[in-house]
C-alpha cells in the first residue's frame, strides 16, 4: 500500500482555524476583494465535541480535510472518470478538465468535503497539496498549523510515530487515510 | 523597492505583531506564514490579513465630515486640505497654551513611535487601550519590583521546565495576544512535563487542554491567590532564602501580619473555589521547580491593583522572578535616541484624567499614560479639545459607549462641538469614523515601514523586527506615521529634522550597530539571542527606590491601600438583587477585539474560518430556572445599558455568569453588518461619570458589570 497521510494530534489541535485560511490562500480559493462571509470555498474544516456537565467537562478539536478514502466513493460515483486515487501517493485527485459538473461526487462523499465552482462548473477539493508534496514539501496546513498538531508522511510511518509517542489512534475516526490520535490516558 | 518572493516582514492584524514571511508574486501578496527565523507562527487573523489588504472596503482617500457627527457623511478631499485642517486646529490650540488638551489614542509600535514623539513635542498626551488591559499589572510590577511588563510579557512558555506550573488566571493565550507561537509553546511545555492550570469561570480551549481547570467566581483571583500565599507562608513553604535576600527589610513581617487571616477557608468564601483546592495548588507550587501566572481579563476589573499586588506577592514569596518558567523582567532594546528628544508634559498635573468633581483625589494616580476611559468626561468638562485616533476604535472600545457618543457629539452654548476636532485614520471603515471630522486612509502592514522593539513583546522582547512595504499602497493611502512626521516638520522642525520614517529608524538602529539596510539583509530581524535570566543578581538590585522588592505599597498608606483587598471588584458587589448575573465579556482568536479591520474581514466573519455570531451564553441550570431556552431572543440589562441577542445554553460557563464575546457592535461596513452583533460596552458604565467608584491609584479599568437577563 502506498498512502500519504496527515496525522491530527488531538492533544494539540485547539480549533483555531488558522489552517483553513492558510489553505484557502495557498489554493487561491478566496477572492479577497469580493467574497462575503458564508460563500468562500474551503478544503479543510474544524470540528469539535464537548462532553460532560459543569464543572466536569472535556472538549476535543480536530480538522477534517478530504479523507482520501481507501475506496473513494466520489471516484466510483463520477461517470466521466474525472476522479482517481493516485497510485503513487494514495491522494484522491479531481481532474477539473474532465469534470462535467454533474455533482455526483458531492452527493456520494460521506464527509461533505467537495466544493463546487458554479461559475466555472467543476468540483474541487483538498489534494493534500499534491504539487508541494511531490517536491518534498509538506501540505500547507501541516506546515503552518498554529500548534504543530498536524504531521505528514507515509501512513504506516505516522502510525509508528504515534505509537512511539504514546498516542492512541482513534479508530472510529481514522478508518480512511487521515489519522486521528490522542494520548492514551 | 518591491520584489517578488517570500519577504520577511511583520503582521499587524493584532498587537502581537508577529514576524512573518509574505509571498509576493507580480506585486500581489499571495500567501503569508510565520517567519521560521523568529518564532515561526502566524494565527488565523494574520492569515486573513490579505483579505483586509485587498478588501473592496479599504479607505482610499482622505474625507471630511459633511453632516453632523454620528451621521457618518463625508466628502472626498485632497491630502493638502487634510494636512491644512489638522495643522490649523493644532496650531490654534497650541497657541492658546492648551497643548495638554490634545490627545492621541493609538497603539505605539515602539517606545519611540513617531506619533508619540509628535504628541510629546506638542505637549499633549497619548491615550492607549493599554490601560484597559494592563495597567493593573504594570503598576503592580513597577511598584513591587520596578519593572515594566504588560500582557505581552507573558511568562516565556518556552522556558518552563519539566514540572513547572503554567497558571492562566482569566487569560486566553491561545487567542494569540502575545505572539502566535504561544499556543505551541504552552503545548510543547506540557509535552516536556510542565503542568497547565487554568483558573477561569468559562471553559475555553485553554481549559480543554489543561491538566486542571478551576472554575472561579469572576474577580475572585486576588482572594484565591491570597489563600495560596497564606498557606505557603504559614506552613513555611515559601522561598525563604529568596525573600531574605531580596525583599526590603521589614516587609515580610508586615506581609505576615496582613496575610495571617487570609486563610484558604475564608478566601474560598469569596472566590467560590473549595479551600481544599486552594491548598492543593499551594502544595503543588511549593513542590514545582517554577510557577508563573498569566492574567489578562481578570486584571481589568475594579480590583485590578489588588489582584496585581497579590500576584506580585505570589511571585516574590515563591522566588519566581526572572527565572526560567517564572515572571520575566524585560529590558528595552538599546536603540539610539534621535536627538533632540522632546520632553513630555507633566501627566500628573496636566493629564485629562484629572477630571470630575473630585479631581484632587487623583493626586494618588500613578499610571504612566492617560487612560482612554476618562476621555468622555474630560470632553464634557472642556478638558479635551483635539482627539486623534489611529488603529483604534473608541466608539466600540470605550467602556460606557453611550456616554462616549454623547461626549463627542456634545455642543456648547454657541453650537460648537465641545470636542473641537476629531481625526481618525484607519484602513477599513470603523465605528468611530462616524463621529470624525477628518478620516485619513492608513496603510496596512503590507504597505508601510515600522520598526518594532517594544520591551514587552513575547516575540522580540530582546530584539527588533522590521515591518517593510512589500506591495504598493492602495489608492491614496498614506501611513499615518508619515502624516504625523510631516505635521511635525511643519510645527516642530527641531524635533523632526530627519528625512522620513526610514531615516528615523536608521538612526535608532545605530544603537545596536544596525541600519535599515543591514536589518533587511539580516532578514528583517535583529536579536542577540538571549533573554537573560536573574538579571537582578548581576545588578545586585531591583529597580525600585530601595533597590529591594517592595511588598508594602507605602505610597498609598494615607488612603489606607498599601495592602490588597481580597474582596471581589466593586462592580460585582453592588445591585446583586436587581442584576443577579456577572458578565464575562471574553475575547477570541477571531477578532482583534474592537479593531475595525477584523470586523470587516470576510474570512474572520465566515463561519468556517472565523466567527459569525455573538450569542449570550448561559448555563442550563440558570436558564431552566428562568424558563429561557436555546435560541430565545433575550435582553441583557445593566444599570447603564441594555442589549438583545440570541441565547446559547452551554455547560462551559459557571452558573451565575453570562458570557459574551467582547469587540462586536460595528455598524459600518458591509461585512461587519451582515449579522447584527451587539457591543458589550453598551452595558458597561462610563468610568469618568462614576468617579467615586474609580481607582485613584491608576491601575483599574472596570470592563465588566452585573447584568440581568430576561425574555
Ligand atoms: S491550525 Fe492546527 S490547531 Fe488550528 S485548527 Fe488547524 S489543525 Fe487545529
Ligand atoms: S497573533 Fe496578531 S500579529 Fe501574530 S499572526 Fe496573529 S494577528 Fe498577526
Amino acid at each position: 500500500m502506498k498512502q500519504l497521510s496527515i496525522m491530527v494530534d488531538m492533544d494539540r489541535c485547539i480549533g483555531c482555524k488558522t489552517c483553513v485560511v492558510a489553505c484557502r490562500n495557498h489554493h487561491n480559493l478566496v477572492n479577497h476583494r469580493s467574497h462575503m462571509p458564508g460563500e468562500i470555498p474551503f478544503y479543510i474544516k474544524v470540528e469539535s465535541q464537548a462532553e460532560g456537565t459543569f464543572p466536569h467537562l472535556k472538549e476535543d478539536f480536530w480538522v477534517s480535510p478530504c479523507k482520501h478514502c481507501k475506496t473513494a466513493p466520489c471516484a466510483t460515483a463520477c461517470e466521466s472518470g474525472a476522479i482517481r486515487k493516485d497510485a503513487q501517493t494514495g491522494i484522491v485527485l479531481i481532474d477539473k478538465d474532465k469534470c462535467t459538473g454533474a455533482k455526483k461526487c458531492i452527493e456520494k462523499c460521506p464527509y461533505n468535503v467537495i466544493q463546487f465552482n458554479a461559475e466555472k462548473n467543476y468540483a474541487h477539493k483538498c489534494n493534500m497539496c499534491y504539487d508541494r508534496v511531490v517536491h518534498g514539501e509538506e501540505p500547507v496546513c501541516v506546515e503552518i498549523c498554529l500548534t504543530n498538531a498536524l504531521s505528514f508522511g507515509e501512513k504506516e510511518i505516522l502510525k509508528m510515530q504515534a505509537q512511539a509517542n504514546g498516542k492512541e489512534i482513534i479508530k472510529a475516526m481514522s478508518s480512511q487515510s487521515i489519522i486521528y490520535v490522542k494520548s492514551s490516558s | 523597492m518591491y520584489e517578488d518572493g517570500w519577504i520577511p516582514t511583520v503582521c499587524y492584524q493584532c498587537k502581537a505583531e508577529c514576524s512573518i514571511l509574505a509571498l509576493v508574486k507580480n506585486g500581489i501578496v499571495q500567501e503569508v506564514k510565520g517567519n521560521p527565523r523568529a518564532r515561526g507562527k502566524m494565527c488565523v487573523k494574520g492569515m486573513a490579513g490579505i483579505t483586509s489588504l485587498y478588501s473592496k472596503e479599504r479607505l482610499t482617500h482622505p474625507m471630511k465630515r459633511v453632516g453632523e457627527r454620528g451621521e457618518g457623511k463625508f466628502e472626498r478631499i485632497s491630502w493638502d486640505e487634510a494636512m491644512e485642517m489638522m495643522e490649523t486646529k493644532l496650531r490654534a490650540l497650541h497657541e492658546k497654551g492648551e497643548g495638554h488638551k490634545f490627545t492621541y489614542s493609538m497603539f505605539p509600535h515602539s517606545a519611540s513611535d513617531p506619533k508619540w514623539r509628535f504628541v510629546n513635542a506638542y505637549g499633549g498626551f497619548i491615550s492607549t487601550g493599554l490601560p484597559h488591559c494592563d495597567s493593573g499589572k504594570i503598576m503592580a510590577h513597577l511598584h513591587t519590583f520596578g519593572c515594566f511588563p504588560n500582557h505581552h510579557i507573558a511568562p516565556m512558555y518556552f522556558s518552563v521546565p519539566k514540572g513547572g506550573l503554567m497558571i492562566l488566571s482569566g487569560r486566553h493565550p491561545f487567542g494569540c495576544m502575545d505572539d502566535a507561537c504561544v499556543a505551541k509553546d504552552i503545548l510543547d511545555a506540557k509535552e516536556r512535563g510542565a503542568k497547565l492550570i487554568v483558573i477561569d469561570p468559562i471553559f475555553r480551549p485553554e481549559a480543554a487542554k489543561a491538566d486542571w481547570w478551576i472554575p472561579i467566581k469572576p474577580g475572585g483571583d486576588a482572594a484565591f491567590f491570597l489563600g495560596v500565599c497564606n498557606y505557603l507562608l504559614l506552613n513555611n513553604l515559601h522561598n525563604k532564602e529568596f525573600c531574605d535576600k531580596w525583599v526590603r527589610e521589614g516587609d515580610m513581617e508586615k506581609l505576615l501580619d496582613y496575610i495571617a487571616d487570609k486563610s484558604p477557608e475564608k478566601m474560598s468564601a469569596i472566590c467560590e473555589v473549595p479551600a481544599a483546592d486552594i491548598i492543593k495548588l499551594a502544595k503543588m507550587v511549593a513542590e514545582a521547580p517554577s510557577a508563573c501566572i498569566d492574567a489578562f481579563k481578570s486584571i481589568m476589573y475594579g480590583n485590578a491593583m489588588d489582584w496585581g499586588q497579590v500576584w506580585s506577592i505570589f511571585l516574590v514569596i515563591t522566588g519566581n522572578l526572572d527565572n526560567p518558567g517564572g515572571q520575566p523582567l524585560p529590558e528595552l532594546t538599546p536603540m539610539a535616541p534621535v536627538n533632540p528628544v522632546p520632553t513630555p508634559p507633566n501627566l500628573k498635573e496636566l493629564g485629562y484624567h484629572r477630571t470630575g468633581p473630585n479631581r484632587e483625589k487623583f493626586d494618588h494616580y500613578n499610571f504612566i499614560l492617560e487612560p482612554t476611559w476618562y476621555a468622555a468626561q474630560a470632553i464634557k468638562e472642556g478638558n479635551l479639545k483635539i482627539f486623534f485616533a489611529t488603529e483604534c476604535n473608541p466608539a466600540l472600545s470605550e467602556m460606557g459607549a453611550a456616554a462616549w457618543r454623547e461626549a463627542v457629539s456634545m455642543k456648547d452654548d454657541d453650537g460648537n462641538y465641545m470636542l473641537d476636532f476629531f481625526m481618525v485614520s484607519e484602513i477599513l471603515p470603523s465605528e468611530t469614523m462616524k463621529w470624525a471630522d477628518l478620516v485619513l486612509p492608513d496603510q496596512t502592514n503590507y504597505e508601510r515601514w515600522e520598526l518594532l522593539y517594544m520591551p514587552w513583546w513575547y516575540n522580540y522582547s530582546h530584539g527588533a523586527s522590521l515591518c517593510r512595504p512589500v506591495v504598493k499602497p492602495v489608492g491614496e493611502a498614506r501611513h499615518t506615521n508619515n502624516v504625523i512626521i510631516e505635521l511635525g516638520k511643519r510645527m516642530f522642525p527641531e524635533f523632526f529634522a530627519f528625512k522620513d520614517d526610514v531615516e528615523y529608524y536608521d538612526i535608532e538602529l545605530g544603537g545596536v550597530g544596525m541600519s535599515i539596510d543591514k536589518l533587511m539583509e539580516n532578514g528583517g530581524l535583529w536579536s542577540p539571542g538571549t533573554v537573560g535570566f536573574y538579571k537582578y543578581k548581576d545588578k545586585k538590585k531591583f529597580d525600585t527606590p530601595s533597590g529591594k522588592i517592595e511588598l508594602d505599597w507605602n505610597m498609598y498608606a494615607d488612603i489606607n491601600q498599601q495592602w490588597p483587598s481580597p474582596e471581589l471588584p466593586l462592580e460585582y458587589r453592588k445591585e446583586e438583587d436587581n442584576f443577579p448575573f456577572i458578565l464575562i465579556n471574553f475575547r477570541t482568536i477571531f477578532l482583534n477585539n474592537t479593531g475595525a479591520w477584523s470586523h470587516n474581514n470576510a474570512q474572520l466573519r465566515d463561519p468556517v474560518s472565523g466567527l459569525d455570531s455573538n450569542p449570550i451564553m448561559i448555563n442550563p441550570i440558570d436558564a431552566s430556572r428562568l424558563d429561557i431556552n436555546e435560541g430565545d431572543t433575550v435582553f441583557l440589562e445593566s444599570t447603564t445599558g441594555k442589549v438583545s441577542s440570541i441565547v446559547q445554553l452551554t455547560e462551559k460557563i459557571k452558573p451565575g455568569c453570562i458570557g459574551i464575546i467582547h469587540g462586536f457592535g460595528q455598524t459600518v461596513g458591509q461585512v461587519a453588518t451582515m449579522v447584527s452583533c451587539f457591543n458589550d460596552n453598551e452595558l458597561i458604565a462610563d468610568a469618568g461619570s462614576h468617579l467615586d467608584e474609580q481607582d485613584l491609584r491608576g491601575g483599574e479599568a472596570h470592563v465588566s458589570t452585573r447584568v440581568t437577563i430576561y425574555k
